[in-house]
C-alpha cells in the first residue's frame, strides 16, 4: 500500500450514504469490503468496483475507490474489459441474483469459463428490490408474495455454485449476510486468488423477504478445507440446501489473458482509439 | 522491557473492548442515518444517541489502553460469542417501520450480550487485574442496560409493533 499510515475499515467508506432499507444484508457486504480492504492495506487509487443494476449495484459510491455503475447485467464484461487492460489495478464486480443471473447470467457463464483475475460478489436476496419484489433466478418456486407471480414462479430456483462450478469457476465461496466477518475474510481471500474468484452472498431483503430472517438458525459455516476435486464439487453443489458457508472450492488454472498476450497487444487500444476518431 | 502475563491478557481484552465499542458506534451511527433516509425520525435519533454513548466507552477503552500495545487483529480474528461483537445491533432484527420500542429493546438486548460478555471474561481470564477492568466494563454496561429500562417503562404502551405506513420504502433512483 501506499498511504502512509495504515486505513482503517471507515477510511474505505465514501462520504456517499447508503439508502438501503434498514437490515439490508447488502450493508454487511459493503462493511465486509473495506474490511478487507484495510486488512489488505489495499491502495484505495488502484482499486475500482463495478456493478450492474439493482439495489446492491449501489455499492460502488459507498466505497471511497474507483467505481463504476455500469449497464443491467454487463457489471461483469466490464469488470473483465478493465482487468485486461489494466492488470495492476484491483478490480471487484459487484451485483444481485437478478443482474448477474438473469440478464447478466450469460456474462456470468462466460467469465466463470474465461478466468480473468477478478472477484464476483453476488448479493443473492432472491428478489428483484429495487422493482419492488418480483421473482429472481434464484427466487423459490414457491414464493407467492409478489402480485406478479401469485402461486409462486413454479420454477425450479438456479443453484449459483453448481452454475459457477460448470461454467468452469475455478474459486468459489458462499457468504452470509449476518456474517460480515465471514464474508471479509473470503473477500480478502477472493483478491489474493490469481484467477476468477465467485463469492456467492445469502443477502437478507428484510422488506421484500421478511422470511429470510430465519436464514440465521439455518447457515452452518464449513470448517472442512475447499473441495478441489470437481466431481466431488459437482455432488455437494447438486445436492446440498445452500445454506452452507465458507470457500467450497478452488483450484489453479490459467488465466486470461496469457502471459504476454497483453504486453503484445499494446498498440491495440491506440489503434482502436484512432479508428474512433472523429 | 519484557512483555508480563498480565500485559498480555490486558492487551488482549482492551483489542476486543476497542473493537467491541468501535463496531457498536459505526453500526448504530449506520442505522441512524439509513432509518434518516427512510424518514423514521425518532428511531433515527434514538440510534445516533445510541452511537454516540458507543463512541463515549470506546473513548474511555483508548485512554486505559493509552501507550500499551495492543495485538493487531484483522476484523476476522477477533474471538466472539457469536458472528459478530456483542454490542452490535443484528440486521436481522431492523426493519425500516420498527417503532422507537422496539430500537429501544433491541438496544437494551445489545447491552445485555455486551454485560454478558464482559463479566464471562472476566471469569475465564487467568489475570486479576484483567478481571477487574472486565468486571467494571461489565457494571457499565449493567448501568446502560438500567437506563434503557427506564426509558422503555416511561414509553406510551403503544408501538409494541412495526409503525402503520401505506408508503413502500423511499428508494430514489
Amino acid at each position: 500500500m501506499t498511504d502512509a499510515i495504515r486505513l482503517k475499515a471507515k477510511d474505505y467508506k465514501s462520504e456517499v450514504k447508503p439508502i438501503w432499507c434498514p437490515g439490508c444484508g447488502h450493508f454487511s457486504v459493503h462493511n465486509a469490503i473495506t474490511k478487507a480492504m484495510a486488512a489488505l492495506g489495499i491502495d484505495k487509487d488502484r482499486t475500482v468496483l463495478v456493478s450492474g443494476i439493482g439495489c446492491s449495484s449501489r455499492l460502488p459510491a459507498y466505497v471511497d475507490s474507483y467505481g463504476f455503475h455500469g449497464v443491467h447485467g454487463r457489471g461483469l464484461a466490464i469488470a473483465q474489459g478493465l482487468k485486461v487492460a489494466r492488470p495492476d489495478l484491483t478490480v471487484l464486480a459487484l451485483g444481485g441474483d437478478g443482474d448477474g443471473f438473469s440478464i447478466g447470467g450469460n456474462h456470468f457463464i462466460h467469465a466463470c469459463r474465461r478466468n480473468v483475475d477478478i472477484t464476483y460478489i453476488a448479493m443473492d436476496n432472491e428478489v428483484y428490490g429495487m422493482t419492488k419484489g418480483q421473482a429472481s433466478p434464484t427466487t423459490p418456486m414457491d414464493w407467492d408474495h409478489s402480485k406478479l407471480t401469485p402461486h409462486g414462479p413454479g420454477v425450479r430456483p438456479f443453484k449459483p455454485a453448481a452454475l459457477a462450478l460448470a461454467s468452469g469457476a475455478p474459486w468459489i465461496a458462499r457468504g452470509y449476510s449476518g456474517n460480515p466477518n465471514q464474508i471479509a475474510k473470503l473477500i480478502a481471500e477472493a483478491v489474493e486468488f490469481p484467477g476468477f474468484s465467485f463469492l456467492h452472498v445469502m443477502s437478507q431483503c428484510i422488506t421484500f423477504c421478511p422470511e429470510q430472517t430465519d436464514w440465521k438458525a439455518i447457515v452452518t459455516e464449513s470448517e472442512a478445507p475447499p473441495l478441489a476435486d470437481a466431481d466431488e464439487a459437482a455432488k455437494q453443489f447438486l445436492h446440498e440446501d445452500g445454506f452452507q458457508t465458507g470457500l467450497l472450492y478452488r483450484e489453479q488454472r490459467a488465466t486470461w489473458p496469457p502471459p504476454g498476450a497483453t504486453a503484445a497487444e499494446e498498440g491495440a487500444p491506440g489503434e482502436l482509439a484512432a479508428a474512433f476518431r472523429v | 522491557m519484557a512483555t508480563t502475563a498480565t500485559d498480555s491478557a490486558l492487551a488482549n481484552f482492551l483489542a476486543h473492548s476497542l473493537e467491541l465499542e468501535s463496531e457498536a458506534r459505526e453500526r448504530y451511527g449506520e442505522l441512524a442515518e439509513s432509518m434518516d433516509a427512510h424518514h423514521n425520525r425518532p428511531v433515527a435519533d434514538f440510534f445516533r444517541r445510541m452511537a454516540a454513548e458507543a463512541e463515549h466507552h470506546l473513548q474511555e477503552v483508548a485512554a486505559l489502553a493509552g501507550h500499551m500495545t495492543l495485538p493487531q487483529l484483522k476484523a476476522w480474528e477477533f474471538d466472539w460469542p457469536d458472528a459478530e461483537p456483542p454490542e452490535t445491533a443484528s440486521y436481522e432484527a431492523l426493519h425500516y417501520r420498527m417503532s422507537l420500542r422496539q430500537a429501544m429493546q433491541l438496544a437494551l438486548a445489545n447491552e445485555h450480550a455486551a454485560e454478558r460478555y464482559y463479566r464471562e471474561f472476566a471469569n475465564r481470564t487467568g489475570d486479576a487485574g484483567t478481571a477487574a477492568v472486565a468486571n467494571r466494563f461489565a457494571d457499565e454496561e449493567r448501568g446502560h442496560a438500567a437506563e434503557l429500562e427506564r426509558m422503555i417503562a416511561a414509553l406510551p404502551a403503544s408501538g409494541l409493533h412495526l409503525r402503520e405506513e401505506d408508503d413502500e420504502p423511499h428508494m430514489p433512483e
